[in-house]
């Protein structure tokens, strides 16, 4: 079992640039940690896939196992586990968000 | 009948066994956070931790969560949310 939803978040991380595992949807988060990520990466012009492990019990336990990570939101840029909330919210506003990102070849609005 | 131990003091005894830290603050959120999604009513529910510790020495930002993390396995399956400032 728990290697079908493992392949599932793989196939995720894979085939999006930016996945964001959170509470809620990007329209609508339901957690006020995975809302500040929604923020940040919305006002860098960021776009991404929202998982909504609110809707899938399953997915919610493995997505912490897979990242060995026992909290939600979780980002990941390219397929690498950035982390939550916290390191998000500070690699911002040091910059290394940005450079992350210009690193990465992913489009955003803010000048590094 | 034993009364639980309070989720700070468990917090505290934790890191302090693991990490010997030369500074440590676990400080209750929970206030700020009620009312909100996570709160349980319990008053215990938002936690923040500021550690200062040469366990962290020479480990990324997201390997030294991690260790946090893995000293307070049980009480993350209790507590809504931990923020870690990690002071090196």
């Amino acid at each position: 079992m728990e290697n079908i939803v493992f392949d599932q978040i793989k196939k995720e991380i894979a085939s999006h640039d930016v996945v964001l595992f959170m509470k809620g949807t990007g329209v609508f988060p339901q957690c006020g940690f995975s809302a500040a990520v929604v923020q940040t990466l919305s006002e860098m012009g960021v776009s991404f896939k929202d998982i909504n492990i609110l809707e899938d019990q399953t997915m919610r336990q493995a997505i912490k196992d897979f990242s060995q990570w026992p909290t939600i939101p979780q980002l990941y840029v390219k397929g690498e586990f950035v982390g939550g909330c916290d390191i998000v919210r500070e690699m911002a506003e040091t910059g290394e968000l940005a450079q992350m990102f210009d690193a990465k070849g992913i489009s955003h609005s803010k000048a590094a | 009948m034993i009364s639980p131990t309070p989720m700070q003091t468990r917090i505290e005894m934790k890191l302090q066994e693991a990490f010997r830290p030369i500074e440590l603050d676990v400080i209750n959120e929970s206030h700020m956070h009620a009312g909100h999604a996570g709160d349980d009513g319990s008053g215990g529910s938002h936690w923040c931790v500021v550690i200062k510790s040469n366990a962290f020495d020479g480990i990324s930002r997201v390997g030294r969560d991690r260790m946090v993390y893995d000293a307070l396995v049980d009480e993350m399956k209790i507590i809504h949310a931990l923020t870690i400032k990690i002071k090196t």
